[in-house]
């Protein structure tokens, strides 16, 4: 196996490179606005974008690896540290493979505990998420101030339930770590009518902005046949007219007890893929309106009985960016043997890679096309 | 079609004795099969509306040296999730590559060479994807095989004692 494959670049970290034929070679990242902990490395034939590729793995822990010498309960912290904007979401996938290789049934109440918790993080992971779109559109800088300070009264809420304001570690296998606090649903209730007052505000402001919509609209067009056949995840997908929702096509915790609905868009540009994070964020709303009024009341943990009763599970949980999934081997230890995580930027980015490929791209269009899919390099590194 | 359903017809055409430890769930489909019939078999799973890449990775076994590479790809038109696994040899570790079948596992193959050190013939770009670009795997080996130490790497801050 020749292992000098990956020195594919004579020197890869200047900014600028001439490859001849009147392509450049421009480099995003890792120390650029919008590139985040990782880079883009972008190949340009004058304006138009020839291709894309994303360099990932900056920040690779090696969570997998790590997982491997950790028990259910303290694979929890690491786990976490995949997305911190967005933690109880994607601990939501792992506490159900484990729930199901133990056969275990959290009790309703916490059901609808994690399912409240987990919208308020949707909406809290998606308000970052539009907020950077727009500012990388060049649209008012004040919007992702605006979005950063809405996210504050969730993230308060969350630190009155947990303890914490983003890294929770308060799903375990099993339930949750302790009951609701006393006042904190009115709390929540006002919280709730003041962001839909806010997402008003937002519309008129911007989403429904003509300028806007001018700025987004047709860039990095991602067709229904492509979206599947390349694997885009989560909001990316449902832009592109495939009704696939976790919460709906495998309902988990409170889901199947609560009226919603799945937001799709057929169009498959860049808005839309903002415009399906922007209705989401009203749907978590609704939800999080219904749970709170259908609460049962009840225990909210149960102990794991010692031994599992499979040796394999693969569980699939909606994430602010799409589906995650988890796969686990166990030997019947406490420890698993194998986890498999495949997060959603890690499938976007992909997409972010093809899209070049079948359609024109202008170079001041690459910024907005990236933040549509609204990627994270942590969530892809593991 | 429904898992159960699947399953009859993947063994109607190929076989009892080639789809092994066969497992239904609500929504999902485990099963195996010999190395040699994967790529006839993930044809047959593409051509039957199984489209979606999902995840992809490998399992390493030391005791039953093998290492056992999963596909797990959803279906846009039944939704549910087809795990399909197969083995290959621990000491000459390669398979040929499923891009032509589905596009989607690129990385994830790109991703299961350099963590597992598995070669996956006929991939067009396999080149370090979360590694740090000066790891060498005649050093420090291949970080999800069972035999791969992480305790020789310390802190930068000194481990405690």
């Amino acid at each position: 196996m020749s292992h000098d494959m990956h020195r594919y670049l004579t020197d890869p970290f200047q900014e600028i490179t001439e490859l001849g034929d009147g392509l450049f070679r421009l480099n995003i990242g890792p120390q650029h606005p919008i590139s985040g902990q990782g880079r883009f490395l972008v190949i340009t034939d004058g304006e138009i974008v020839y291709d894309i590729e994303v360099d990932i793995g900056y920040s690779h822990r090696g969570i997998e690896k790590i997982l491997e010498y950790k028990n259910y309960v303290q694979a929890v912290v690491p786990l976490e540290r995949m997305v911190m904007l967005d933690t109880s979401n994607i601990l939501m996938g792992f506490v159900r493979a484990v729930e199901d290789l133990y056969g275990v049934e959290p009790p309703p109440r916490a059901k609808y505990i994690r399912t409240i918790i987990n919208e308020l993080n949707r909406i809290s992971s998606h308000l970052y998420a539009l907020g950077l779109f727009a500012e990388s559109a060049g649209w008012n800088p004040a919007i992702f101030i605006w979005t950063t300070a809405d996210r504050e009264p969730i993230l308060d809420l969350l630190e009155m339930i947990t303890g914490a304001r983003w890294s929770h570690s308060f799903f375990i296998p099993g339930g949750v770590r302790a009951d609701l606090p006393r006042g904190i649903k009115e709390r929540i209730l006002n919280t709730m009518d003041y962001l839909e007052k806010r997402f008003e505000v937002y519309e008129d402001a911007w989403i429904y902005n003509e300028t806007f919509r001018l700025r987004t609209e047709g860039v990095g067009v991602l067709p229904r046949d492509k979206a599947i056949e390349w694997g885009a995840a989560g909001p990316s997908l449902r832009a592109s007219g495939v009704a696939y929702d976790t919460r709906k096509n495998e309902p988990y915790s409170a889901y199947p007890e609560l009226d919603f609905k799945i937001v799709t868009h057929t169009a498959g540009d860049s808005y839309a893929r903002g415009w399906v994070r922007f209705e989401e964020m009203k749907v978590s709303v609704d939800i999080i309106r219904q749970a709170i009024e259908n609460m049962p009341e009840g225990p909210v943990k149960k102990t794991l009985p010692p031994r599992p009763v499979k040796q394999e599970a693969l569980a699939r949980a909606e994430t602010g960016r799409g589906e995650i999934n988890f796969y686990i081997y166990t030997e019947g230890r406490d420890k698993p043997y194998r986890v498999k995580i495949s997060p959603a930027s890690f499938r976007n980015f992909f997409v972010i890679e093809q899209l070049p490929k079948i359609q024109e791209i202008k170079l001041a269009d690459v910024p907005p096309m990236i933040y549509s899919f609204d990627p994270w390099f942590l969530d892809a590194d593991r | 079609m429904n898992p159960q359903e699947l399953l009859n017809q993947l063994k109607e055409r190929f076989g009892e004795e080639n789809i092994q430890e066969a497992r239904v769930e609500n929504k999902r489909l485990f099963f195996k099969v010999p190395y040699e019939k994967a790529h006839e078999v993930a044809l047959f799973l593409k051509e039957n509306g199984f489209d979606m890449p999902i995840t992809m990775g490998g399992t390493d076994f030391p005791k039953k040296n093998v290492i056992e590479i999963f596909y797990g790809i959803w279906s846009s038109v039944h939704d549910f999730v087809v795990m399909m696994k197969f083995d290959i040899s621990r000491e000459e570790p390669k398979f040929k590559t499923f891009i032509e079948i589905w596009p989607g596992v690129h990385n994830f193959e790109r991703e299961t060479w350099e963590l597992l050190g598995v070669e996956v013939e006929g991939h067009p770009r396999l080149k370090l994807l979360l590694l740090p670009d000066d790891w060498s795997f005649e050093e420090e080996g291949y970080p999800l095989r069972k035999d791969f130490n992480p305790s020789r790497y310390k802190r930068p801050w000194g481990d405690e004692e």
